[in-house]
C-alpha cells in the first residue's frame, strides 16, 4: 500500500476512535475538493463519516487557524510538522485550554505547489493522480508525468521540522529531517541582495497587494480581535492605496510574527496575487534563533522570547 | 451648515443637541423632509455618520440633531463650537408613514436617546394644522434616570397639553424626580392604550424593544400596525455601498422606518 | 458589422488606440497574476492568463477612489468633486462575464433616485472591447447564470481570436465609430465560419452547470437553515472571493487628511469582514461567520434577484479558483436544489 494511502487510513481510524469515544467533539482534517490538485478542510462530527477524510500532497492548509473559530469544542486536528508548531505556539499564548486539542500528527512528505504544477503544462489540468514520487496530470490534449519533488512549495523545500513531534499520536514513521541551517534558505537568498536590491524586491512584491488580508486570515497566529490595520483611533494606516501603507502593513505583520511563525507558508498560499511573503518571516525567525536560541513551537514549555521578560535578559543591544 | 447652538442634553454629557442652520437661503427653502428621515453629517477629516432629524418640518429654518458620543465622528460633533461649519447630506430615508396614521390613534413609545425622530414626529403632529390628522396621541417615553431624559423643556410643555397623553418614566428616580418610576414595558402595560384603530411607533435600545414587544402583542397590535426605525452602520446613505443591506432592503433607502410585518420576513440582521 | 484584424497589425492597432484614448488592458504583474491597467505601450498587454485576478469592475469602480477633496480657507471648507473623466477610455480584452458584471453593478449604482456619478461618468466615457473565450475553464459556469463564453451583449466591439487574426464585430454606435480604423480589414467568410465553430466548441466546453433557475425561491425557505452552519465552517473570512468577484460592489467611505485639508475616499469593502456591520456601540448584527457567509450568498442569489430579476453572479469561477480553502460556490448552489439540504 502506498504511504499516503496508509496514512490516510490511519487518520480515518484514529478519527473514528476519537469521535466514537467522545474524546473530541469534532475532527478537522482534509477532504476531497471539486478540482484536481485541491483539497478542502473537512469537519467530521460523526464517526461513520470519517471516510471523507483523505491525505495527499495537496493538504496544504494550516488547520490550526480553525482553533479560534472552534474554541468552544474539543478538537481533533490533522497536523503536519509546521501546523503542530503553530498549535504549540497558540497553547503558549493560552488560546485554548490544556487537553482541548488532540493532534493527529502526520510526518509530512512536503506539499506540492499546485500553482507551479498548473504553470508547467499548457492548458488546464482536468485530472491528476499521485503515485509515489510522480504526479500524473491530464488535460485537453496533454498527459504528462511530473516529479513531485520538482514542484514543492518554497516553504517545504528546506523544511527541517517535518515531523510533528509533539502530536498526541503520529500516523506514520518519522521522516528524515534536514539540518537546521538549511531551513532559512529564502532569508539567505534575500540577505545576498544589496540594500537597494532588497528594497526594490520588497517594493515590487508588495505593490501587487490588494489589501484583501487573506494572508492574515489564513495565518493561525493572526487572531487579534482588532487588527492594527483596522484601528481608526489611533489610525496607523489609511485604508486606501498608498504604496507606503501597503509596505507598512506587510512589514508590521511580519514583525508581529516574530518568534511566533512556524514557517507553514499559509500566508503565501492564500495570496491571490502570489506575493512572496515567507522570506520576511523567515528572516525574523532566523534572527530569533540566533539571538534567543528559540524556534517557534518546538517546546511546549519555553515561553516565546518576545512575549516575556526576565531580569536576566540580554541588554547588549541597548547602546 | 453652521452650528447655531449646541446644548448638552443629559447629565452624563454623552448627548449633545446641535441646532444647525443653512449657509445658503435657497438650501433652506429646498430642504423638505418628513419626520423619521435622517441626514448624514460630516466633519471633514473625521468622517460622516447618519443622524435622525430631531426637529420637525414645522420648525422652519434650522435643523436639530441629537448626537450620542460614541466614536470618531460623534466625538468631533461633540467638540465642535458654535459658529463653525458642518457638512450635511439629506434628507435621506423614508420617514414615518403619516398617511397611514390619518384618522387613527397613535401610540408612540420611545426609550433613551432613540427618542430623537419621535420628537420630530410628535412635534409635527402637535402643530396646528396637523393635529387633526390623527385622533388620539399617546406618548410613553422612558430613560434610565431623570438626568438622561432628552428635551426636558419640551416634555414639560407637552405635559401641559390636553391634546396628547404623555407619560414620562424613568427606571430609577432621584430625590428631585416627581414623575413616574417604572420600566417602559411595564408602563405600557399599565397605560394599556387600545389597539383598535391604532398604530404604534416604537424606537429604543434593543433590550427595551425585546421586553416591550410582547406587551404590544398582548394589547393586540398586529404586525402591520407597529413601526420602528432601524439602526445600522451606514456609509453612503443612498443604497449603493451595501453596508445597511438587510434582505432586499437597504435601511438607508427603503427604511429606516419599517413595519414589523416587513421585518418579520427579513433575516435577523439588525 | 464585421471586420478582421491581422495579428501582425495588432501592435499598431493598440498603438493607435493609445494615442487617442486611455487604453486599459490585461497586464501581467507576475507569473500567473494579471490585472487590468492603463497601458502606455502595446507590449504591456498580456492575454496569456485566461482571466485577470482583479476583474474589469476596477475600471468603473476602482478599488480606491478619491471622491472629493476639501480645503479649509478661513472659516469655510471648499470642496471639489472628482467625478470628471477627462479623456475617453477603451477597455480591451474583457471577457463576457466581466462585462456582464459591470451591467449588474450598474443596476445598483445608476438608480431612479440616486446615481453614482463616479461610476456613470466612467461608464459613459468607456468603449468596451470584449474578447470571446475560446477555451473556457472547468470552473466557468457563465451559461448557468444567463451568460456565455461568446456573449456579446454590452460590448461595443467584440474580438474573437482566430489564431492568425481577430474577427472584430462592431456592435454599437461606439463600436461603429471604428469602421474607418485603418487596421481593420474586410472579414472573410472563412473567418465567420471559424467564429461559429469556435463559439459552438466553447459552449460545449462550459460543462459546469449549476441549477441557478429558481434559486431565489429555494433560498427563501432556507434563511434559518442549518445549511449555513455547514457552509461557513471552512470559511476563514479571508475576503478573496469578494475582492476578485466581478459583481461584488460593497464599499467603505473614509476621510483622509485633517480638518484643514484632505480627501474623502471610497475603498472596496466586504460583507465578509467582521467590521462591516459593526456599530460604534459594539453591537454587531452579523456576529459570526455564519451570518456573513449567509449574507454573501443570499445577497447574490436571493436579495439581488428580488429587486433586479437577475442573480448577482456571472459564473466567472474566480471564487472557486482563488479560495484558499477551496470552497466551491457551485456545490453550495447544488445543495440548495436538494429536497433537504444535506451537510457537506
Amino acid at each position: 500500500m502506498d504511504n499516503s494511502t496508509m496514512i490516510q487510513q490511519k487518520i480515518r481510524d484514529i478519527a473514528k476512535d476519537l469521535l466514537a469515544k467522545k474524546t473530541v467533539d469534532l475532527v478537522i482534517g482534509f477532504g476531497e475538493g471539486t478540482l484536481p490538485l485541491r483539497v478542502t478542510p473537512r469537519f467530521i462530527r460523526n464517526p461513520e463519516k470519517v471516510d471523507r477524510l483523505l491525505w495527499n500532497s495537496f493538504c496544504e492548509n494550516n488547520l490550526a487557524t480553525y482553533l479560534h473559530k472552534f474554541s468552544r469544542f474539543k478538537l481533533g486536528l490533522v497536523v503536519k510538522g509546521c501546523d503542530a508548531r503553530s498549535v504549540i505556539a497558540l497553547s503558549l499564548e493560552k488560546r485554548f485550554q490544556p487537553g482541548q486539542i488532540f493532534m493527529i500528527g502526520v510526518p509530512c512528505q512536503k506539499m506540492v505547489d499546485r500553482k507551479k504544477v498548473s504553470r508547467a503544462v499548457k492548458g488546464e489540468i482536468l485530472q491528476a493522480r499521485e503515485e509515489g514520487d510522480l504526479l500524473y496530470v491530464k488535460g485537453d490534449g496533454f498527459e504528462v508525468s511530473l516529479k513531485r519533488n520538482d514542484f514543492l512549495y518554497s516553504s517545504c523545500q528546506a523544511c527541517t521540522h517535518r515531523n510533528p513531534t509533539r502530536a498526541d499520536v503520529m500516523v506514520g514513521d518519522p521522516v528524515e529531517e534536514l539540518p537546521l541551517k538549511e531551513t532559512y534558505h529564502e532569508a539567505k537568498e534575500f540577505e545576498k541582495m544589496s540594500s537597494e536590491e532588497r528594497w526594490k524586491f520588497f517594493e515590487k512584491e508588495t505593490s501587487r497587494c490588494i489589501r484583501c488580508y487573506a494572508c492574515r486570515e489564513a495565518c493561525p497566529m493572526c487572531y487579534c480581535s482588532e487588527c492594527f490595520v483596522d484601528s481608526s483611533n489611533p489610525k496607523w494606516i489609511e485604508k486606501s492605496f498608498s504604496p507606503s501603507d501597503l509596505q507598512f502593513y506587510h512589514m508590521v505583520r511580519a514583525y508581529h510574527q516574530t518568534g511566533r511563525c512556524s514557517g507553514c507558508g499559509a500566508c503565501e498560499r492564500a495570496c491571490p496575487m502570489e506575493i512572496r511573503l515567507a522570506y520576511l518571516t523567515q528572516k525574523l525567525s532566523q534572527d530569533v534563533k540566533e539571538l534567543f536560541e528559540f524556534e517557534t513551537g518546538m517546546d511546549s514549555e519555553a515561553p516565546p522570547p518576545l512575549s516575556t521578560f526576565e531580569i536576566a535578559d540580554k541588554q547588549d543591544f541597548i547602546k | 451648515m453652521v452650528v447655531q447652538k449646541a446644548t448638552v442634553e443629559t447629565s452624563d454629557r454623552m448627548l449633545r443637541t446641535l441646532e444647525l442652520s443653512f449657509l445658503k437661503e435657497e438650501d433652506a427653502k429646498n430642504f423638505r423632509f418628513v419626520p423619521g428621515q435622517f441626514c448624514e453629517l460630516s466633519i471633514l477629516g473625521k468622517g460622516e455618520a447618519p443622524f435622525g432629524i430631531a426637529s420637525s418640518p414645522t420648525e422652519n429654518g434650522s435643523l436639530r440633531f441629537t448626537i450620542n458620543k460614541a466614536g470618531l465622528v460623534t466625538t468631533a460633533l461633540h467638540h465642535i463650537e458654535e459658529g463653525l461649519e458642518i457638512g450635511i447630506r439629506g434628507p435621506l430615508g423614508n420617514g414615518y408613514p403619516i398617511e397611514l396614521f390619518k384618522g387613527k390613534n397613535l401610540l408612540v413609545i420611545g426609550g433613551g436617546f432613540a427618542f430623537t425622530t419621535l420628537r420630530s414626529l410628535v412635534a409635527y403632529l402637535l402643530h396646528p394644522g396637523n393635529r387633526e390628522k390623527v385622533k388620539g396621541i399617546t406618548v410613553i417615553y422612558g430613560a434610565r434616570t431623570p438626568g438622561l431624559l432628552l428635551y426636558k423643556d419640551e416634555l414639560a410643555a407637552w405635559q401641559e397639553r390636553s391634546d396628547l397623553k404623555l407619560v414620562v418614566t424613568v427606571d430609577w428616580g432621584d430625590k428631585d424626580w416627581k414623575g413616574k418610576v417604572g420600566l417602559v414595558p411595564n408602563v405600557l402595560e399599565e397605560v394599556a392604550p387600545s389597539s383598535e384603530d391604532a398604530y404604534a411607533v416604537i424606537c429604543g435600545p434593543p433590550i427595551m424593544i425585546k421586553f416591550t414587544f410582547p406587551k404590544l402583542m398582548a394589547l393586540r397590535f398586529p404586525y402591520e400596525r407597529i413601526f420602528t426605525s432601524l439602526e445600522r452602520r451606514m456609509k453612503c446613505g443612498i443604497g449603493k455601498c451595501g453596508r445597511c443591506n438587510i434582505g432586499h432592503f437597504y435601511v438607508c433607502k427603503d427604511g429606516p422606518v419599517f413595519s414589523y410585518a416587513q421585518l418579520e420576513k427579513l433575516p435577523k440582521d439588525y | 458589422m464585421k471586420r478582421r484584424l491581422d495579428k501582425k497589425d495588432f501592435r499598431s492597432f493598440l498603438q493607435n488606440l493609445i494615442e487617442t484614448y486611455d487604453l486599459f488592458a490585461p497586464v501581467k504583474l507576475a507569473e500567473g497574476v494579471s490585472v487590468y491597467r492603463k497601458i502606455d505601450q502595446p507590449e504591456e498587454v498580456d492575454l496569456t492568463h485566461p482571466n485577470p485576478q482583479k476583474p474589469a469592475k476596477d475600471l468603473f469602480f476602482p478599488q480606491s477612489e478619491e471622491m472629493l477633496r476639501y480645503e479649509k480657507i478661513g472659516k469655510h471648507s471648499q470642496m471639489a468633486s472628482l467625478d470628471e473623466v477627462k479623456r475617453e477610455r477603451v477597455l480591451f480584452g474583457a471577457r463576457p462575464c466581466d462585462i456582464e458584471a459591470i451591467s449588474i453593478i450598474e443596476k445598483v449604482f445608476v438608480g431612479k433616485e440616486y446615481t453614482d456619478v463616479y461610476f456613470l461618468e466612467k461608464r459613459k466615457k468607456t468603449t468596451i472591447i470584449g474578447l470571446g473565450c475560446n477555451h473556457p475553464l472547468s470552473t466557468c459556469f457563465c451559461s448557468s447564470t444567463g451568460g456565455g463564453p461568446f456573449l456579446r451583449a454590452r460590448s461595443d466591439l467584440f474580438f474573437v481570436d482566430l489564431g492568425e487574426a481577430y474577427l472584430v464585430e462592431l456592435l454599437t454606435e461606439k463600436g461603429l465609430a471604428f469602421q474607418k480604423n485603418p487596421f481593420l480589414k474586410e472579414a472573410d467568410p472563412k473567418d465567420l465560419a471559424l467564429v461559429k465553430e469556435l463559439e459552438e466548441k466553447a459552449f460545449e466546453k462550459v460543462s459546469s452547470s449549476v441549477p441557478i433557475d429558481g434559486i431565489d425561491k429555494r433560498l427563501d425557505l432556507m434563511a434559518e437553515s442549518s445549511f449555513w452552519d455547514r457552509v461557513h465552517e471552512g470559511c476563514i473570512g479571508c475576503r478573496v472571493c469578494t475582492y476578485l468577484c466581478p459583481t461584488c460592489h460593497c464599499f467603505d467611505i473614509v476621510d483622509e487628511g485633517d480638518s484643514q485639508k484632505g480627501q474623502r475616499v471610497r475603498n472596496w469593502d466586504s460583507c465578509l469582514s467582521p467590521l462591516y456591520t459593526l456599530e460604534t456601540s459594539g453591537h454587531n448584527p452579523r456576529t459570526t461567520g455564519r451570518e456573513r457567509t449567509r449574507q454573501r450568498l443570499m445577497h447574490k442569489f436571493n436579495y439581488f434577484p428580488k429587486t433586479f430579476d437577475q442573480v448577482a453572479c456571472v459564473g466567472c469561477g474566480r471564487c472557486i479558483l482563488y479560495c484558499p480553502i477551496h470552497f466551491d460556490i457551485r456545490k453550495a448552489i447544488l445543495w440548495t436544489s436538494s429536497a433537504r439540504p444535506k451537510s457537506f
